[in-house]
């Protein structure tokens, strides 16, 4: 058999694939130096690399460090917090927004339909059963997230069943909806979260502000791929 | 590639002459290194983060194959399907195989190194699968038929104008020189892309071995869309890119940006573990981990070990004053920088880059930047002493006199005495020319003049001409 034959077979024939990883992993442990490894893993990473306290004023905290890279940060209170994403979408001037499945975060399955009404009140058609296709045609994408983090800003968002990837992602404006107890001071204190969880969702992302290049003469540009305008509704109980 | 003396001295010649180019490079790179450095003031313990992200990486190395067969069971439990390439043309085979298995034939891709130093783009190009990079940089340096000069920046060295002209070649848009302009304009064409796409192919700036996860960092999302629209995702990962746990990312991605851009986070961080589930809305339904060895088992273990932490943050490349001042391209390596002029020779042959080690002044700015502390300015002079052999015969004639003149203390006094006649000076009390081979040594260098007398002649006579 020719090199070229094996590798292409190594590629899609799922027994040579792992024949072929096996192999690779056995001949490095032997060649492995016989000297006893010298570094060890410190045990709690946290420790050196916490940077916000837990008792810290989280919800001023993440406002602050969300606004610094480039989020519009609002704050609204169990009672208003519809009004708050209306006035946003107004403002924004949208006609179509795709809308969060029950149990993206803050939505339970009561606050969607509320959210469903009022924007349809408004003459904006709401999507809710969003594919992909769809996400590319909205104005504005409304989500729920699963964490959001004081210490840079960031919102977590997870896939699960019925939370699109491309939802935080595609449309132009993205609009997220968070529980002031869904805080979470530092990045550490997401990570020791999840590497306690049975299993991890397929994909998470992270987002820490608009999307944003400065490619071109370092001049800084938002809305590259992702959305240009990011706004944050954070939600306190009444 | 093998560079020879005179190509790489021509090379870097153009490099210099080119004045705009420095320019551009000066001013990005100084702007950086302002921006990271005040990123890096808010850490609470900056050094300690330092030392805990170098430590986790140098402990990962020394047990890699225990860390890689952990990772390989988390990513096959999850139903990811791991490759093995050992060298560059395997990657490429395997990458192209599963393209054609899959039935791809428009490819997207994410920014990624280990893509550049296997040459994918040409590979998948050959196998007729059109491939469309999708970062911003990345874009146009493709459709400009140029290549990459910054880890980070990759079009550093072009100005809005010949980034505008290749627009209006690929795209057939309006000309314009306004930045935001034209990133909508190329946003606009690669959405199409993305809409019609069917394989992703991203690197990864980390992988979990306790989860299988793979870690990608962009800025536009393009990272996201390359791991959102296509059917099928081709993740290439150095070997040297895992981490051990996922509670060990935070350190790591508290310092990946700072260092980079200034930023205190990237702005999407993405975490990939396994292809989509059932019940998911999108996503790819197959995802591939191709892990990648291309030269790095040799260096693992050895003494070069410490290379393989690098996040390639490209930081040593801002903070070096001869990058600052030439661009990644005048030395014709894919890993630009003082990391490049180890990773570059390390992975694909020391006698083919031999002059790359030498090519740095060994100020150590480089090392006091790097999130992970590789000694960088050591390893270039360990790595330099690897290439004794090659330097020319009169090179390591010249240099074992000189050891000999250092050794003896009566020829080093003869030594300072026949240099004093090779170097006569000017009259503006400089030394601009000499004789034999002092005068290729001050082609480039101006010296001052020497004073008239010794120390060891002054410390003969007592120094009493100084009282």
């Amino acid at each position: 058999m020719k090199a070229d034959d094996r590798l292409r077979l190594a590629a899609t024939d799922d027994n040579v694939r792992r024949e072929t990883v096996a192999r690779f992993l056995d001949w490095l442990k032997r060649r492995q130096r016989t000297a006893p490894p010298e570094t060890a893993l410190p045990d709690d990473p946290q420790t050196g690399a916490r940077e916000v306290a837990l008792d810290e004023d989280l919800a001023a905290r993440f406002r602050r460090a969300a606004t610094t890279v480039g989020m519009n940060v609002h704050t609204a209170m169990l009672s208003d917090w519809l009004d708050v994403v209306g006035e946003l979408l107004q403002k924004h001037e949208a006609r179509s927004a795709a809308i969060p499945a029950a149990g993206d975060g803050f939505f339970e399955a009561e606050r969607v339909e509320q959210l469903r009404q009022r924007l349809t009140g408004e003459g904006i058609a709401t999507q809710s059963d969003v594919d992909d296709e769809t996400l590319f045609s909205v104005d504005v994408a409304i989500t729920g997230v699963a964490a959001a983090i004081a210490e840079h800003g960031s919102l977590v968002c997870e896939s699960q069943p019925g939370v699109a990837r491309g939802s935080s992602l595609i449309p132009p404006i993205h609009i997220a909806v968070v529980a002031v107890e869904q805080l979470l001071p530092d990045l550490c204190d997401y990570f020791d979260g999840l590497s306690k969880r049975s299993g991890l969702p397929a994909a998470i992302s992270l987002i820490t502000g608009p999307s944003k290049t400065a490619d071109i003469e370092g001049v800084l540009v938002t809305g590259v791929h992702g959305p240009a305008v990011v706004d944050v509704v954070v939600v306190r109980p009444a | 590639m093998s560079v020879t003396k005179s190509e790489f001295r021509q090379r870097i010649a153009a490099g210099i002459a080119d004045e705009r180019v420095i320019r551009a490079v000066h001013q990005a790179t100084l702007h950086k290194v302002d921006a990271a450095a005040e990123a890096l003031a808010e850490l609470s313990d900056r050094e300690g983060l330092r030392e805990l992200a170098a430590q986790i990486k140098q402990h990962l190395l020394e047990n890699l194959p225990e860390y890689l067969e952990q990772f390989v069971r988390a990513c096959e439990r999850r139903g990811t399907r791991v490759h093995f390439a050992a060298d560059a043309q395997a990657a490429c085979e395997i990458i192209c195989a599963i393209a054609h298995g899959s039935g791809s034939e428009l490819a997207v891709k994410a920014k990624s190194m280990a893509t550049e130093e296997i040459r994918l783009n040409d590979a998948l190009q050959a196998a007729g699968v059109r491939t469309i990079e999708t970062d911003l940089g990345e874009f146009i340096v493709q459709i400009d038929h140029d290549r990459p000069s910054h880890i980070v920046t990759p079009i550093i060295h072009k100005d809005r104008r010949q980034i505008a002209q290749a627009l209006v070649r690929e795209t057939g848009c309006d000309y314009t020189e306004d930045p935001e302009e034209l990133t909508a304009i190329a946003r606009d064409y690669l959405r199409d892309i993305f809409r019609r796409c069917d394989l992703g192919i991203t690197g990864a700036n980390f992988a979990v071995a306790e989860s299988g996860t793979i870690c990608i960092c962009t800025n536009e999302g393009n990272g996201r869309m390359s791991t959102t629209r296509p059917r099928v995702h081709v993740a290439l990962v150095g070997i040297e890119k895992l981490v051990p746990r996922l509670r060990d990312l935070p350190v790591f991605l508290k310092l990946l940006a700072r260092s980079s851009t200034g930023q205190p986070l990237t702005v999407y961080t993405t975490l990939i573990t396994g292809p989509k589930r059932p019940s998911d809305r999108d996503g790819p339904e197959q995802l591939h981990v191709v892990l990648l060895d291309n030269g790095r088992s040799e260096i693992l273990g050895g003494p070069f070990t410490e290379v393989l932490r690098c996040i390639r943050c490209g930081a040593c490349l801002n903070a070096c004053p001869v990058f600052r001042n030439i661009g990644g391209h005048a030395y014709g390596s894919v890993y630009p920088g003082p990391i490049g002029s180890l990773a570059t020779p390390l992975l694909s042959g020391i006698n083919e880059h031999a002059e790359l080690p030498r090519a740095s002044t060994l100020c150590g700015a480089c090392q006091a930047a790097c999130p992970v502390k590789i000694d960088l300015p050591g390893l270039l002079v360990k790595l330099r002493a690897q290439t004794r052999a090659r330097q020319p015969l009169g090179k390591r004639l010249g240099m074992n006199v000189w050891k000999r003149l250092m050794q003896s203390p009566a020829l080093f006094g003869w030594g300072q005495r026949v240099l004093r006649w090779m170097l006569p000076g000017g009259d503006d009390g400089w030394i601009s020319s000499g004789f034999g081979p002092a005068g290729a040594w001050t082609k480039v260098r101006d010296l001052p003049r020497p004073p008239e007398r010794t120390f060891r002649e002054r410390w003969r006579e007592g120094l009493d001409d100084e009282g």
